[in-house]
């Protein structure tokens, strides 16, 4: 890589936002035909960096050159135009529009100069699609496809506006380790035919496969960038986060008690009709955390939103402590029946974002007493409550009158954790409860839900990134396409996880 | 920077806005609620009425003399000229009574429109949620002959046009719930279906239609003072010469009762939860359904109400021009905008286009400034005032950059 | 990798068309005791409904709900407007329902409501609803007669009713736009604000007089050939349905044909919706957001004030403070029930132009026998219009980013 020349440098670069100095004085660089990896955690800065170079973002201070020409990106097209092209993270593509109408959008081909050509469209999409060896239909809807295709199509557009540099946004955050591994030999393909590579991600092993130079990010600022020659995890993790990390949580073994909740070949329809959930059947005893690894879209989603009510299930058992659970239960009976539930998505169904603490804290038992009585709240009630909760949780950024609006992803996470806990649950679901946090708040979390488990609850997780699954998990089941198709007590791989996730080796169970 | 959680990786849902901006009505009236609320509402007010002031100098009159105008017509000049003067025979006095007449409308117009924006609907079927409550009460106040002690005469009358208005508005809030319905079209189209079935009753050989010897052709109906007499108790000036009646206090009693029962009952917990979040409200367990279709509900009976008191308190009968100029409902929307859908300032507001509405119609000297020009001039102004009040990004924004100004750079990033 | 469930396989009777079925055959009920079968006795409508209620039924049953209680409701519907169809003299129902004049008076109905529509599904297309179609239309209707007036050209008039529609959509835009503000709240600003605006300057302007009589009339389209199409009835049909209508009808049809080719077949139609389905990945790709949206919405404007023009030049050549009496309104659940494509909304707002000239026709001739018909029939189209949007509603697919403010960084 030595001797190839810079074809882009980030100088200096400074972005500040409201209460967050995302980028403080970043400097980089890309070689031709390298693959550079951004690497760092959650709010590191990568992102807002990448949106600067793209156009999204104007920055505070410092320079942007392309072949060592100083550029101002004020668009997305100056960067298109000057050869950049970005995967973002969430896929820029319409859902209900064709592969091909999203690939030519806003360069399209025209007939007569008034009408879309769209067979041109379709011819050009294949022909950059053959030259680049991928397969994919240019007339398939974005929203009928898969995910892993969805991200190819997001690079052939990239290609097709003749991008030389590449920026992708955690890339491999949707795809199994064998797509990964796909996307990977994509890359390498693209990088010898010239292009030059900005990868950006947060996991440690992908960076040491694919990237030939690592810049690390921590709190906006650039730590060090290394050759992978002498890079380690350890290495790489330390700079990321500035201490020695406990990549695996430390737990004691489990004891499992009775069944708690017990799911039979439970059948679960989506929205449009298609079955998502194919007759799954599951246990979860006290005292052990069950967790359920799998890629996402594949029935995780349907799962806990059956469990919990939130949708109703087409055929099947569901029992708790020993209760059946009708389908035509409400969450609110569900939740009376002994289950609290972490959600996936904690502004839409954890939190009122509007409402204070208190008020929050409520959500689940405002109308029983002690917080109301004949339709009366009582604010003092839940005020100490939620003191209590606060304290107990640790939950920084207010206190019970505070809107929750205001408090940090971290925090909202731990009171909602704090909400369904305080309820003692005998079946704590937990979806993605660590998604958007600090490392602070995910050790927090795991070892809270370590805890809890160890008091005798039954804990379901439900996660989209293995390594929390792996290192809480008791017990593992793989989801794919809306059936258990594994399950391991202890001893699998990642590799043999991610290939069940994907689908293969279903005939051979391991214990 | 503080993600608020993206939606599940990879999907090519639209990402959420990415400061977890409030994306509901009512969400976003709490943020600015958190600026001191009054302050940018009486900017708005001050606002409108300037530009009010820029459409009169255009077409050629002095807004000076215009507003002037219209602040005496509203008898506002009562609290600096004749302050303590009850007698109603001196014009200031009287106007400052007709004002306080429609505040009492308003103030229920308001809260209908009020209490639907904290569950984040959109009643803008107030006129036709009244003119139902209309023809209801004229039905019992005039129709149901004598039989009947007064009092509980006038009670009965209240109610029913109260239950009217809930009704009425009920349906918009059952399609809602049930198939998804968007209220304001429904709403709009009950509107209008209320107002040619009023049209049909009060008109021309409608069963409403008044029979008094020589007034037959008249499309009114008959009149409650001369036929069951069942009417609220004024207070503040001669029976039938339009004076202020008891109904002015039931208003102030529908503030407090707006605002104990949002912040005090777990109906309003569940109703402004809905109004925030109706994700996470049906995760806590509440009844989305049931609450649009309460808070509808509850909404049209405020409008019923404001109804019932207008006829047993001064309007006593009804008649078709009287229902094809009604716009009470959308003067509603204004007062619950401008009041950002609170008690206190419902009431307020309501106060303001109280004065508003006297001041521009029938106490505005003419020689002065021309009603009818100054009618428009109204509506404009409650347009503006709409319009400001959609735009308090705009309020925020401003606000935040001096915020801003004074911010540290160099704050270490929110346990991020 | 394959989708997870095998797609229905497609085959030619679904239940769904199943319950499409019922519904013609409960309105078949009606028609056949109208003009020109006027059948007299009871006997083959009930017939007719009771099918429509059989295949109601199954379709129900088979879970197209909302198809099926539609086949069920419009047959019983159907047979209960035989039987007074049946009651009333033959001679009235001639006059009622002479086709032909009903078909006109649908177009000429019709028309403003289709300007609107197509207005309406150029905004949310973009991603921005469009409530305050009303006013805008409003402001047509007053400033194009005005400008007819003046100007003493229908031409100039309906161009200067269109400008104004445009100048306040711009007001629309802005708020809606640059300032994020909620777009209903918005919308209904503009809706009071051209109430305001039109009556406040139709009484400076005019006093109490009315618009003089003897403004600029646009002219009927007047197609003669019809009328020699053999045989006799069909051509007096036709001459009487299309061969005089008013150029602006004409100029309406063909603004669907360009608005639906515009919006589905042209790269300017892909960025629209693409800004309406996912700004931001429209954003990325370079197209500017605010400015697509800021054309729409001024288009808007101006397309839904040339059917308020309509409205004051070409039908009645007057205005009325607060004349378009809720059609733009209408045009919002026009598009809805269209599924925000321009033939879609075209359909539905014939629908209501059809029954708002029903009811006129209802009124005036039966209005003897039934005090107050004309009033009462007055609320045919809202009704109508409220059953549609209720029965269409959860069917809907609108535009994925409809109504959400859109924040360029």
């Amino acid at each position: 890589m030595s001797g190839a020349p810079t074809v882009l440098e980030m100088r200096g670069i400074v972005k500040q936002f409201p209460g967050v100095l995302a980028n403080d004085d970043v400097s980089f660089d890309l070689a031709r035909g390298e693959v550079h990896a951004l690497l760092g955690e959650n709010g590191a800065g990568k992102s807002t960096l990448m949106n600067i170079l793209y156009g999204l973002y104007k920055p505070d201070a410092g320079a942007i050159l392309v072949n060592g020409k100083e550029e101002t990106f004020s668009s997305a097209k100056d960067a298109i135009e000057r050869g950049l092209g970005m995967v973002h993270q969430h896929f820029m593509l319409i859902p209900v529009m064709t592969v091909a109408e999203n690939i030519v959008l806003a360069t399209e081909p025209t007939e007569a100069g008034v009408f879309l050509d769209y067979a041109e469209a379709r011819r050009q999409v294949s022909e950059l699609a053959r030259q680049f060896g991928f397969g994919i239909d240019p007339d398939a809807r974005i929203e009928d496809i898969t995910v892993g295709q969805q991200q190819r199509v997001e690079i052939l557009k990239a290609l097709y506006r003749r991008a030389d540099i590449l920026i992708l946004d955690e890339p491999t955050a949707v795809l199994t380790p064998q797509e990964a591994t796909e996307l990977f030999t994509i890359l390498k393909n693209l990088q010898r035919e010239g292009m030059s590579i900005i990868f950006i991600t947060h996991k440690l092993n992908e960076v040491l496969e694919i990237a030939d130079r690592i810049t690390v990010l921590r709190r906006g600022r650039v730590i060090d960038t290394v050759p992978r020659e002498g890079a380690t995890e350890d290495s790489l993790a330390r700079m990321m986060v500035g201490r020695d990390v406990l990549l695996r949580v430390d737990k004691p073994p489990a004891s499992p008690g009775d069944v708690a909740l017990e799911v039979a070949d439970m059948h679960v329809h989506d929205d449009r009709g298609i079955e998502k959930i194919r007759g799954i059947s599951l246990q979860v005893r006290t005292g052990e955390i069950v967790g359920i690894a799998g890629v996402d879209g594949n029935g995780q989603t349907e799962l806990v939103e059956a469990i919990t009510g939130l949708r109703k299930r087409t055929s099947g058992a569901i029992v708790v402590d020993g209760k059946q659970v009708s389908s035509h239960a409400s969450p609110r009976a569900i939740l009376e029946s002994g289950v609290g539930h972490i959600p996936e998505d904690r502004h839409r169904y954890g939190l009122v974002l509007d409402f204070t603490l208190a008020e929050n804290a409520a959500l689940h038992d405002y109308r029983y007493a002690p917080d109301s009585r004949f339709g009366w709240l009582r604010p003092g009630v839940l005020a100490r409550r939620t003191a209590r909760l606060i304290k107990e949780f640790d939950v920084r950024g207010g206190n019970p009158q505070t809107k929750a609006r205001s408090l940090s992803g971290g925090n909202q996470q731990k009171l909602v954790a704090a909400r369904e806990v305080d309820r003692d649950p005998k079946v704590l679901i937990a979806a993605q409860p660590t998604r958007g946090l600090d490392v602070g708040a995910i050790e927090y979390l795991h070892r809270r839900l370590v805890e809890e488990r160890d008091q005798g609850r039954a804990i379901l997780l439900v996660s989209l990134e293995l390594d929390e699954v792996l290192s809480l998990s008791d017990r593992i089941l793989v989801i794919y396409e809306g059936e258990i198709v594994a399950e391991h007590t202890s001893g699998v791989t990642e590799e043999e996880i991610g290939i069940e996730m994907l689908g293969g080796r279903r005939e051979e169970a391991v214990a | 920077m503080s993600e608020p959680g993206p939606p599940p990786v990879g999907s090519t849902a639209p990402p959420p806005p990415e400061t977890g901006e409030p994306t509901t009505t009512a969400g976003r009236y709490q943020v600015m609620q958190k600026l001191g609320g009054v302050v940018p509402a009486v900017l708005t007010g001050i606002l409108a009425f300037f530009m009010g002031g820029v459409v009169i100098a255009i077409s050629g009159h002095n807004p000076i003399d215009a507003y002037r105008g219209i602040l005496d017509g509203a008898g506002i000049n009562w609290f600096w000229a004749h302050l303590g003067n009850t007698d109603v025979l001196d014009l200031s006095t009287f106007n400052f009574t007709q004002t306080l007449l429609r505040t009492t409308t308003f103030v229920f117009a308001g809260l209908a429109v009020a209490f639907a924006f904290r569950c984040g609907l959109f009643n803008i079927g107030g006129n036709g949620q009244y003119t139902m409550g209309v023809v209801v009460s004229v039905w019992v106040g005039a129709y149901w002959g004598n039989a009947l002690p007064n009092g509980l005469h006038v009670v009965i009358g209240i109610v029913l046009g109260a239950l009217a208005g809930a009704l009425w508005a009920g349906i918009a809030g059952i399609l809602k719930a049930t198939v998804g319905a968007h209220e304001v079209i429904t709403t709009i189209m009950l509107n209008w279906i209320a107002y040619y079935f009023a049209s049909y009753c009060f008109g021309q050989g409608g069963p409403l239609q008044n029979t008094q010897p020589g007034r037959e052709a008249a499309p009114i109906s008959d009149d409650v003072l001369d036929t069951s007499h069942a009417i609220i108790p004024v207070f503040w000036g001669d029976e039938g010469f339009q004076a202020l009646h008891y109904g002015f206090f039931l208003a102030i009693a529908a503030l407090v009762v707006f605002w104990i029962v949002l912040n005090r009952t777990t109906l309003g917990y569940e109703v402004r939860a809905v109004g925030f979040n109706p994700d996470a409200a049906a995760y806590g367990g509440i009844n989305v359904k049931k609450n649009y279709f309460l808070a509808m509900a509850i909404s049209g009976m405020f409008a019923g109400l404001a109804a019932a008191i207008d006829i047993f308190g001064w309007k006593y009968r009804a008649g078709t021009l009287d229902i094809q100029a009604t716009t009470v409902g959308y003067v509603g929307i204004a007062v619950a905008l401008l009041g950002r859908s609170t008690a206190v300032g419902v009431g307020l507001a309501a106060f303001v286009f109280g004065a508003l509405d006297y001041g521009t119609t029938r106490g505005l000297d003419p020689e002065v400034f021309d009603p009818t020009l100054a009618g428009n001039l109204s509506y404009m102004i409650q347009g503006m005032v709409v319009l400001f009040v959609g735009a308090d990004i705009l309020i925020l924004y401003l606000w935040s950059l001096r915020r801003k100004r004074f911010a540290s750079p160099r704050m270490a990033g929110r346990g991020v | 990798m394959t989708s997870i469930a095998e797609p229905v396989r497609a085959s030619i009777v679904t239940p769904f068309r199943i319950g499409v079925a019922g519904v013609i055959l409960g309105a078949l009920s009606f028609w056949i005791a109208l003009p020109p079968l006027h059948t007299r006795n009871l006997v083959a409508p009930a017939l007719l409904a009771a099918a429509a209620a059989v295949a109601g039924g199954y379709a129900a049953w088979q879970g197209e709900v909302r198809a099926g209680w539609g086949a069920i409701v419009i047959g019983g519907l159907g047979v209960g407007l035989a039987y007074l169809a049946t009651r009333s003299s033959v001679d009235n129902l001639e006059i009622a329902f002479t086709w032909s004049s009903l078909i006109a008076a649908m177009f000429v109905f019709a028309t403003p409501l289709i300007y609107g529509s197509l207005g309406g599904i150029f905004s949310e297309r973009s991603g921005i609803v469009n409530i305050g179609i009303e006013g805008m239309m409003l402001m047509g209707a007053f400033w194009g007669i005005w400008g007819a007036d003046k100007t003493g050209s229908w031409i100039t008039g309906v161009l200067i009713g269109m400008a104004a529609g445009g100048l306040i959509a711009l007001v629309h835009a802005f708020f809606s736009i640059h300032l994020r503000a909620d777009q209903i709240i918005s919308g209904t600003a503009i809706y009071f604000l051209s109430l305001g605006i039109t009556g406040y300057a139709f009484v400076q302007l005019y006093g109490d007089k009315n618009i003089p009589a003897g403004v600029s009339e646009i002219p009927r389209l007047q197609l003669r050939f019809l009328d020699h199409i053999p045989p006799d009835a069909v051509g007096d049909f036709l001459y009487g349905a299309f061969g005089r209508l008013s150029l602006m009808i004409w100029i309406g049809f063909l603004c669907v044909v360009i608005a639906h080719v515009a919006i589905f077949k042209t790269p300017l139609g892909l960025r629209l919706r693409a800004c309406g389905e996912h700004p931001r990945a429209a954003d990325t790709v370079g197209i500017s957001v605010y400015g697509t949206r800021y054309f729409a919405v001024v288009l808007s404007g101006v397309l839904a004030a040339a059917g308020g023009a309509f409205l004051s030049v070409g039908v009645v050549s007057s205005f009325t403070e607060g004349q378009t009496g809720g059609r733009g309104f209408i045009a919002l659940a026009a598009v809805i029930a269209g599924n925000w494509r321009p033939f879609g909304s075209l359909f539905f707002a014939c629908l209501f132009g059809f029954c708002y000239s029903l009811a006129l026709q209802l009124g005036n001739t039966y209005r003897d026998s039934v005090a107050g018909l004309d009033v009462l029939a007055g609320m045919l189209p809202y009704v109508i219009t409220l059953i549609i949007v209720a029965g269409v509603i959860g069917k809907s697919y609108p535009p994925a980013a409809v109504g959400r403010p859109y924040t360029k960084q």
